[in-house]
């Protein structure tokens, strides 16, 4: 339980570097380190690295959203099959999720193989 | 086992990588890449502007001379405070490409036909006759005249420069949605760039011709049916510039030889018989016919309405000028706007400037032509059309002494052998580009008349009026000096006397100031009457606006800012008024059943407005447009074989129902017995109310029926408004056609202290992201106007209507 939050935080933390340069992808990397760093079940690995990534995503979105009172995820949403303001925050959180989560998974399961355990 | 989980877990963070950043098609349409678009840090979400506060962070732009405070108003409305008109000129391109950065590129790779490069092979027959047209050409000759102004050239720099540091500083999470939605980067501006948004602003607006048109159907009807079915002149209207006398000593210009018309063989018809109405409003009403005693100049150009807008609202305040109006995006200085001294405004002049020219070929692979019994090569120009994702098209383009051949590309094509003589290509007067500037800084009639000098294309009728009490219009552009009827058919290219003769001297440009009446208009119409000495031609001037306007303005005697905001938004049509009690009169009654009988009660209430909620503007408008096809359908029948021929103008058609009802075209071509008018106007009836019957969700009113919205430029219907109810038709000063209407709608008093209103259906800010970007659409649309803030120093702006301040320093 531990290291699923360790992964959270690190994974809050460093994803930040995507304000600064980093390039979206990069989280996969930043996760595959903190799956790598803290070590536990590969299916909890995926878990904090999904909870993570799709906070990072989801939040920093929300903190663009609210000032922006939705215009723009409206608008996105209509652009996109018409799916609600609620669902577009909900889909850039899920490809967030998705990006660490298998990032995480993947340094996690690298260190399975190639670490000392 | 290990390394193959680890493996498998590795393949699929890559995949799933590479599909979030790989652009998706589904079907015919791309999606953008997922990820790339949907991250927070640098996709779509960047563009989510808060709406509470307007950021703008003082900055330092290269090559400024002083300092430029922008004071943003509550409209978004920038505010330009400079030294001089450089660094004026500097701040305003780089204010404009912060907020419409990516309607200017897309803008110049559509004149260009570069849209292919971006958007790919779908765009690529688009670009091929844009480039073909010699859009680039046109464009490169403009710049080549402009260079001939070392200080407009100076002037003109400094804007592209301005553009370019906005451009330099963006990082790819700031760049503009529209840009992150279709997967590309900005470009840097140019001045070839703001050639090309006046070129493409020349073909929106004095491309048009009716060459073949015309030339078919006069070989299909023979002179006298053509001179009865399409007279040039409407004696109905009213001229721009009335005839006073003041063309007597002009003796009428005949060119060295005359020409005749080269007939076309049968070919495949492109032209629509659709009523497309592009066209402006603009008068000034002299102090005597106002209630302040002060002149007040309106104009409203109607466009294709879009979002963003095509118009910019700026203020360039220098210690020369204090200019406010509207800009377009990409060309330095204010169009359609005043100063503390003077206003003006512009309508289309319309006047047919495009010809083609038959080349006869001196061999097989069309590289040599006739011409004076010579032979003649052509000059080609070799097109490099990029497409995303394929091969670039290499486009050989022939050009002659008269232009470019545009359409041999396509052996099917009725102008394959035709090269276009169009004004627009020539090389400019060095001061075209200054023209508006110019009149941002002008004061007096003098000056509008010294800033008009130098404008060319596309031709335009200028308005204007002065807080001393001048009023003025002009027709400005260079306008062919035409034999009659040359250029209305097709012209024999193998000969120079087919040439135009020059162009109308400058001394003999319609133009007009101070009349007696109190006032000057144009509404597209016919700059002249035909006692005007030179020939001109167009095929779609006003028949309509004009008149009623000309009645509303004649009838004004106290005029405030409040009754000429009711001819801007009047929905009256002077066509249904014309019309309809014709058709009424031609109507059997008796025969009517009592659903008939009760049509015909609310058409005759009708007061030929069509206001939104007018319920008979539909039932009027079905069964105009059945008389009208009906009538024609001799020539529509020709148009399905496959004949380009034209229908009779609409105002001509009405006047034939009203005064010559037995004439044979009314006769039906399917039917054994002989139809009148009656006849057509009765049936033409019982098919309105079949159609309504039989669509009974039809019968709804105008503004329902006709259908209205303002489109995203990428015609992307999330960024559209698609919601909006309005009145108007083409044919009523307010007027809205289904994405056509005014663009801008301005009134200024002059006086002591300029009093200016506006309105626009957009919002200053491209971005679909922002609270401004299509803001003033509903106060359009309700017919409200804004109270343009004009003001003298930045600390001016009223408390509590600054949004933002942002000082651009020289660094």
């Amino acid at each position: 339980m531990k290291n699923m939050l360790l992964v959270v935080v690190f994974i809050l933390a460093a994803g930040q570097l995507c304000h600064f340069g980093l390039p979206w992808w990069g989280l996969a990397p930043v996760s595959a380190v903190a799956g790598w760093l803290f070590p536990q079940s590969a299916g909890r690995s995926f878990l904090a690295g999904f909870i993570a990534g799709f906070l990072l995503w989801a939040v920093t979105a929300l903190f663009l959203d609210v000032p922006n009172e939705g215009i723009l995820s409206t608008r996105i949403g209509a652009l996109f099959m018409g799916i609600s303001r609620g669902n577009v925050l909900l889909a850039t959180g899920l490809q967030g999720g998705l990006v660490a989560g298998l990032g995480c998974l993947s340094g996690r399961l690298g260190r399975v193989a190639f670490g000392k355990e | 086992m290990r390394f193959v989980r680890f493996f498998l877990a590795l393949v699929l963070t890559v995949g799933l990588v590479w599909l979030l950043q790989t652009p998706q098609r589904i079907g015919s349409t791309t999606l953008p890449a997922l990820g790339t678009f949907f991250n927070p840090f640098s996709g779509f979400w960047q563009n989510a502007e808060p709406v509470a506060v307007f950021s703008s962070k003082n900055i330092q732009i290269p090559g400024l001379l002083g300092q430029v405070e922008v004071v943003y108003d509550d409209l978004l409305v920038p505010h330009i405070f400079a030294e001089n008109q450089e660094d004026a000129l500097r701040a305003q391109g780089y204010v404009t490409a912060r907020h419409r950065l990516w309607q200017m590129d897309i803008a110049a790779r559509k004149a260009s036909g570069r849209l292919s490069e971006v958007l790919g092979a779908r765009t690529l027959n688009i670009d091929r006759v844009t480039r073909r047209r010699g859009m680039g050409f046109a464009a490169e000759n403009a710049v080549r005249g402009w260079s001939k102004s070392t200080e407009g050239m100076r002037l003109l720099e400094a804007y592209c420069a301005g553009v370019n540091a906005y451009v330099a500083q963006l990082r790819p999470e700031d760049y503009p949605l529209e840009f992150k939605l279709l997967g590309y980067a900005p470009e840097p501006w140019s001045p070839l760039k703001t050639a090309l948004l006046v070129e493409a602003m020349a073909e929106t607006l004095c491309s048009g011709e009716n060459d073949l048109g015309s030339t078919e159907t006069l070989d299909l009807l023979g002179r006298d049916t053509f001179d009865y079915l399409y007279p040039e002149w409407n004696s109905k209207q009213q001229p721009i510039i009335p005839d006073t006398g003041q063309w007597r000593s002009v003796s009428t210009f005949s060119a060295p030889s005359t020409f005749s018309a080269s007939s076309t063989s049968s070919a495949p018809s492109t032209s629509s018989a659709e009523d497309y109405i592009l066209g402006s409003n603009n008068w000034a009403v002299a102090g005597s016919n106002t209630a302040s005693g002060n002149p007040i100049l309106c104009n409203d150009p109607h466009l294709n309405l879009t979002l963003p807008s095509i118009w910019f609202q700026i203020q360039m305040h220098t210690p020369e000028q204090n200019c406010y109006g509207v800009s377009l995006q990409g060309v330095p200085g204010i169009i359609i706007g005043f100063n503390e001294d003077m206003a003006w405004g512009v309508t289309n002049a319309g006047h047919d400037v495009a010809d083609w020219y038959r080349i006869r070929w001196a061999d097989a692979d069309h590289t040599r032509y006739l011409l004076d019994g010579d032979t003649r090569a052509v000059e080609l120009r070799v097109e490099e059309i990029k497409i995303k994702g394929e091969a670039s098209l290499l486009d050989t383009v022939r050009y002659t002494v008269w232009g470019p051949v545009v359409y041999d590309h396509d052996p099917e094509h009725p102008l394959r052998d035709c090269a276009l003589r169009w004004a627009t290509h020539d090389e400019p007067a060095a001061d075209e580009m200054r023209t508006f500037l110019f009149l941002n800084s002008g004061k007096t009639y003098d000056d509008y008349r010294r800033a008009l000098k130098g404008y060319e294309s596309p031709a335009q009728n200028f308005v204007f009026a002065t807080r001393t009490g001048d009023i003025a219009i002009t027709v400005q552009g260079k306008l062919p000096l035409r034999t009659h009827e040359q250029g209305r058919f097709l012209l024999d290219g193998s000969k120079q006397a087919g040439a135009w003769g020059g162009f109308i001297p400058p001394e003999h440009i319609p133009a007009m100031r101070n009349p007696a009446r109190g006032f000057v208009f144009s509404a597209n119409q016919h700059s002249t009457p035909p006692t005007y000495p030179y020939y001109y031609l167009s095929n779609d001037f006003d028949d309509y606006r004009g008149r009623h306007i000309f009645d509303r303005l004649s009838a004004m005697k106290n005029a405030t800012a409040d009754s000429m905001k009711t001819i801007q938004l009047d929905n009256f049509s002077q066509r249904a008024a014309d019309a309809l009690p014709v058709m009424l009169r031609l109507l059997d009654r008796d025969s009517l059943d009592a659903e008939g009988r009760k049509i015909v009660a609310e058409l005759t209430a009708w007061d030929f407005r069509y206001e939104a909620t007018a319920t008979a503007a539909p039932l009027y408008e079905a069964w105009f447009d059945s008389c009208y096809l009906r009538t024609w359908d001799e020539m529509i029948i020709l148009r399905e074989q496959g004949r380009q021929v034209s229908l009779p103008e609409r105002w001509r058609f009405i006047e034939l129902l009203e005064t010559d009802p037995e004439n044979t075209f009314f006769d039906r071509q399917d039917t054994p017995q002989r139809e009148t008018a009656r006849d057509v106007a009765q049936d033409a009836f019982d098919r309105m109310l079949r159609y309504f019957r039989e669509n009974p969700e039809r019968r709804v009113t105008w503004g329902l029926f006709r259908g209205f919205a303002v489109k995203h430029l990428a015609q992307i219907d999330a960024f559209s408004r698609l919601d909006v109810v309005v009145g108007g038709h083409g044919s009523t000063p307010n007027a809205i056609s289904r994405s056509n209407g005014p663009s801008w709608r301005m009134i200024v008093e002059l006086g002591e202290q300029v009093r200016a209103q506006g309105v626009y259906p957009g919002g200053q800010s491209g971005n679909p992201g922002s609270r401004y970007y299509d803001n003033m659409v509903d106060a359009w649309a309700a017919g409200k106007y804004y109270e343009l803030l004009f003001l003298d120093k930045p600390d001016a702006i009223p408390a509590g209507r600054e949004v933002a301040r942002q000082t651009l320093s020289p660094q």
